[in-house]
C-alpha cells in the first residue's frame, strides 16, 4: 500500500457496535444501583411536590421502594404477551415492547407514570419499530377504556426514554440461529430436537421477566435456555464451537443466568402487587395528576416561561425595527438557540 | 422537570438551527452547528403532530437504522432531540450529492473516479447488509458527498432489517428508474440483490452521465429493462413468470453492453453486468462486488479529496434534458455531460419500436 495509510479498522463484532450492547448492558450492581438513584431521586422530587400542595403532607405518605416499582413493572410486563395475543402480533412485537418497558423504567419512576399506561404505547410503538404497524384508531378501539390519545400522549417520552434506540437484539432469534446450527451436527438424537427447542424457547419468554438482557447477550440467553431444556444438545453445540478446548468458562457463566431464568422468569404474586399499587395511589406524583395544586402550578410555570420568551422575541424584533432592518439582523448566537422558528 | 425531560433539553442545546435550506410535507431541514464547536450540520425537524398515527414509519426507520449504523460511507446520525411536537435529527453535514455531480456539465469524470464512487457506494452497502439491514432506496440523490468527497448512503426513511425471513415485504419500494425487476413483477420476498440493483443503475449512469433506465411508468419500466438488457428466459430466471404482477413485456433481443458503454473496460463491464443478472440469486453481493477485479485493476480509484464536486452550492442548472457523451480531448477517455441541445441525434427507434432506453454514444461530431 502506498499513498496515505489506511485508518485502523479494526472489526468489532456486530453486536458490539449496536445500541443494546453501547447503552444497555449493566453488571447486576449498576442495575441495582442505576434502580435506587433512580428511586431516591423520584421520593426527593416528589416529596417536594407534595409540600409544595400542601405543606406538611409529604410525612405521612409512603413512598414506594425500588424492588416495589420493579414489581408492579414485571406484572405489567406480563400484560403484554396478553395485549398481543389480542392482536396476535408476531413475537418481534411483544418482545421487542417488554425490552421497551423495562428500559423505559431504568429513566423514569411508577410513581410519574403508571405501567399501565406505558405499556399501551410501548407495545404501540414496537408495532412501527419492528414493521408490522397497524392504525392507532384500530389498536386503541380494541383495548378497554383507552382512546388515542391515552396511547399516543406518551409516545414522545417513551421514544425519549428509550434514547430513541428502537432496535433490539432479541434471545429467541439467538435461539432460531443455534437450532440451526444444531441441526447440522452428527451424532445427535434427532427426535429430541424439536422437544428441546419448544422447552428452550418456553424459558427465553420466561427470561423476558428478568433483568438477564441487560446483563447477558442474546446468545448467551439463548444457549442458557437452551441448555435448561436440553443440557446434553447445548454442550454437543458448545463442544462443536470450542473443539477440544474447554468448554468448562462458557459453563460456569451459564449457570447463574440459568437460575435467574428459573427463580425470577415468573410473574410476581399478585396479592403483593395489588398491594404496591394500592400505595402507589397514594403517592403518585401530584404534579402529573391534573386539579392538584402542584399539577396547576407547574402548567402555570410553563405558561409564564412561555410568555417570556414571546416578549423576549417581541423585543428582539423591536429593536430590530429600529435598527432599521425589519427582517432582523444578524441575531445574536443567543436568541436562535431556541426553537422558536416552530410553525405551530 | 423530569429526569428524561431535562436530558432532552441537554441534547437540545448542544445544536443550534441557522438557516432553512429546505422544506418538505412532513420535515423541515435546516444547516445548523454544534454551539460548543462551531462544526457546521443539518438538522432535519420532522412534524410529528402532523401524523394521526403519530411517530411516523419514515421518521422512525430512519432513526432506527441510523442510530445502529457507523460507517464512513453511511450518513452520520450526531444526536436526536425533540422540540414541542417535532422530532429533530442531527445529522451530519453533506455539501451535495451525487445526482448534482453528474449533472454538473462542467465536470469531467475520468474512469478512476467513477471507480472510486462506486467503491464507495458499495462499501457503505456492504455495510447495510452485514448488518441485516436493506435500503431500498439508493439512487443518486440519495447518495450524499462530503466536503472531502467522501460518499455516504443517506436516506434511510424505507429500509427494513431482513433478519425475519419468512414475512412478507412490500414491493413499492425503491425509486422506479433504480427498481430490479423482481419488485417491478411484485415480489413479497426478497433480498439484498434489490440494492445492487439500483447500485448497478447508478454506476451505469456515472458513465452514461444520464439515467440508465427511465421507465414512464412501472409498466413501462419492465419494457425499458428488457429493451436495454433483452427480455429473459426461464433460464435466464427461473420462475419470474410465477411472480404475482408477471405480464408479458415482449421480446427483445440480448444486447452487449460494450455496445453502449463504450468507453468503459471489460473489468468495469464484467462488474456492472453482475450488478445486473435478472435471477437474484445469481446477482452479485456487496462484499463479492468490492473484491471484484475492477477494483484492484488500473486506473486505482481516485482519492475521495480529487473526485470532481461542483464548484459552487447552487450554482447547478436545472436541465430539461441530458444527453451522454464521451469526450476523447485529453489525456484519457473523459466522459463529461453535454450542453443542452447540442448534441440532439435523430433516434433508431424504428428496430426497438419505441423510445430508447439510453443514448448510443455518438463521436461523430464532438467539438
Amino acid at each position: 500500500m502506498n499513498g496515505e495509510s489506511l485508518p485502523q479498522t479494526s472489526r468489532i463484532p456486530l453486536y458490539e457496535g449496536s445500541t443494546q450492547f453501547r447503552h444497555w448492558r449493566f453488571s447486576p450492581e449498576q442495575l441495582a444501583e442505576t434502580r435506587s438513584l433512580l428511586n431516591a431521586a423520584a421520593v426527593a422530587v416528589i416529596r417536594d411536590a407534595f409540600e409544595s400542595d400542601q405543606p406538611g403532607s409529604s410525612s405521612q405518605v409512603s413512598f414506594l421502594s425500588a424492588e416495589e416499582e420493579n414489581l408492579l413493572v414485571k406484572l405489567y410486563l406480563g400484560k403484554i404477551p396478553q395485549l398481543c395475543g389480542i392482536f396476535r402480533f408476531p413475537e418481534e412485537v411483544e418482545a421487542t415492547a417488554m425490552s421497551y418497558l423495562k428500559r423505559f423504567y431504568l429513566k423514569n419512576t411508577v410513581m410519574d407514570w403508571h405501567p399501565k399506561n406505558v405499556m399501551l404505547t410501548v407495545v404501540f410503538l414496537a408495532t412501527k419499530t419492528t414493521n408490522y404497524p397497524i392504525p392507532l384508531d384500530a389498536y386503541a378501539s380494541r383495548i378497554p377504556k383507552t382512546t388515542p390519545g391515552d396511547v399516543l400522549d406518551l409516545e414522545f417520552l417513551v421514544a425519549q426514554s428509550l434514547g430513541f434506540d428502537f432496535t433490539i437484539w432479541h434471545a429467541h432469534r439467538a435461539l432460531w440461529g443455534l437450532w440451526l446450527d444444531i441441526q447440522t451436527l452428527s451424532d445427535i438424537p434427532l427426535d429430541d430436537l424439536s422437544k428441546a427447542y419448544d422447552g428452550a424457547l418456553t424459558s427465553i419468554r420466561a427470561s423476558r421477566f428478568t433483568d438477564a438482557e441487560f446483563i447477558y447477550t442474546p446468545s448467551q440467553i439463548a444457549l442458557a435456555c437452551l441448555s435448561i431444556a436440553s443440557p446434553a444438545l447445548a454442550s454437543a453445540w458448545l463442544r462443536s464451537k470450542s473443539g477440544q478446548g474447554s468448554d468448562d468458562a462458557i459453563s460456569a457463566m451459564l449457570e447463574p443466568l440459568k437460575a435467574m431464568v428459573l427463580s425470577q422468569g415468573s410473574l410476581p404474586d399478585v396479592e403483593a402487587v395489588r398491594e404496591v399499587d394500592r400505595r402507589l395511589r397514594l403517592c403518585k406524583n401530584p404534579e402529573k395528576i391534573p386539579g392538584t395544586n402542584a399539577y396547576n402550578k407547574k402548567v402555570a410555570e410553563k405558561q409564564r416561561k412561555a410568555e417570556e420568551k414571546r416578549l423576549r422575541k417581541a423585543e428582539l424584533q423591536r429593536k430590530a425595527m429600529e435598527d432599521g432592518d425589519p427582517f432582523g439582523s444578524t441575531l445574536t448566537a443567543q436568541a436562535d438557540l431556541d426553537d422558536d422558528d416552530d410553525d405551530e | 422537570m423530569d429526569a428524561v425531560e431535562r436530558a432532552n433539553a441537554e441534547h437540545q442545546k448542544r445544536w443550534a438551527k441557522d438557516q432553512k435550506v429546505g422544506e418538505g410535507t412532513y420535515a423541515v431541514v435546516y444547516r445548523g452547528r454544534e454551539v460548543a464547536t462551531g462544526r457546521k450540520v443539518a438538522i432535519k425537524k420532522i412534524k410529528v403532530g402532523l401524523f394521526k398515527d403519530g411517530l411516523d414509519m419514515s421518521a422512525i426507520r430512519e432513526v432506527k437504522y441510523l442510530r445502529e449504523l457507523k460507517h464512513q460511507n453511511v450518513i452520520e446520525l450526531l444526536d436526536v432531540f425533540s422540540s414541542k411536537t417535532n422530532l429533530n435529527l442531527v445529522l451530519e453535514f453533506l455539501e451535495t450529492d451525487l445526482e448534482l455531480v453528474i449533472r454538473d456539465r462542467s465536470l469531467v469524470f475520468l474512469p478512476a473516479d467513477i471507480k472510486a464512487w462506486t467503491a464507495m457506494a458499495f462499501r457503505g452497502l456492504e455495510f447495510c447488509h452485514r448488518n441485516w439491514i436493506l435500503h431500498r432506496d439508493l439512487k443518486p440523490n440519495n447518495l450524499l458527498i462530503s466536503a472531502n468527497g467522501h460518499l455516504k448512503l443517506a436516506d434511510f426513511g424505507l429500509a427494513r432489517d431482513f433478519a425475519d425471513p419468512g414475512y412478507k415485504m412490500t414491493h413499492q419500494v425503491i425509486t422506479r428508474w433504480y427498481r430490479p425487476p423482481e419488485l417491478l413483477f411484485g415480489a413479497r420476498h426478497y433480498s439484498t440483490a434489490v440494492d445492487i440493483w439500483s447500485v448497478g443503475c447508478i454506476f451505469a449512469e456515472l458513465m452514461l452521465r444520464t439515467p440508465y433506465l427511465p421507465g414512464e411508468s412501472d409498466m413501462d419500466q419492465v419494457r425499458t429493462t428488457f429493451r436495454a438488457l433483452g427480455t429473459p428466459t426461464e433460464e435466464d430466471w427461473p420462475g419470474h413468470k410465477k411472480l404475482p404482477d408477471y405480464f408479458d413485456a415482449g421480446q427483445y433481443p440480448k444486447t452487449q453492453l460494450r455496445d453502449l458503454f463504450t468507453a468503459a473496460s471489460t473489468e468495469c463491464l464484467n462488474l456492472l453486468s453482475r450488478c445486473l443478472i435478472y435471477d437474484p440469486y445469481k446477482r452479485i453481493s456487496a462484499k463479492e462486488a468490492l473484491f471484484h477485479p475492477y477494483f484492484s485493476a488500473m486506473p486505482y480509484p481516485t482519492h475521495p479529496s480529487k473526485l470532481p464536486k461542483p464548484a459552487k452550492k447552487g450554482s447547478t442548472m436545472p436541465l430539461e434534458e441530458f444527453d451522454g457523451n464521451v469526450d476523447f480531448e485529453g489525456s484519457g477517455p473523459g466522459v463529461r455531460a453535454n450542453p443542452p441541445n447540442k448534441l440532439k441525434r435523430k433516434l433508431s427507434s424504428d428496430e426497438l419500436g419505441s423510445r430508447p432506453i439510453a443514448r448510443r454514444l455518438d463521436f461523430s461530431q464532438h467539438s
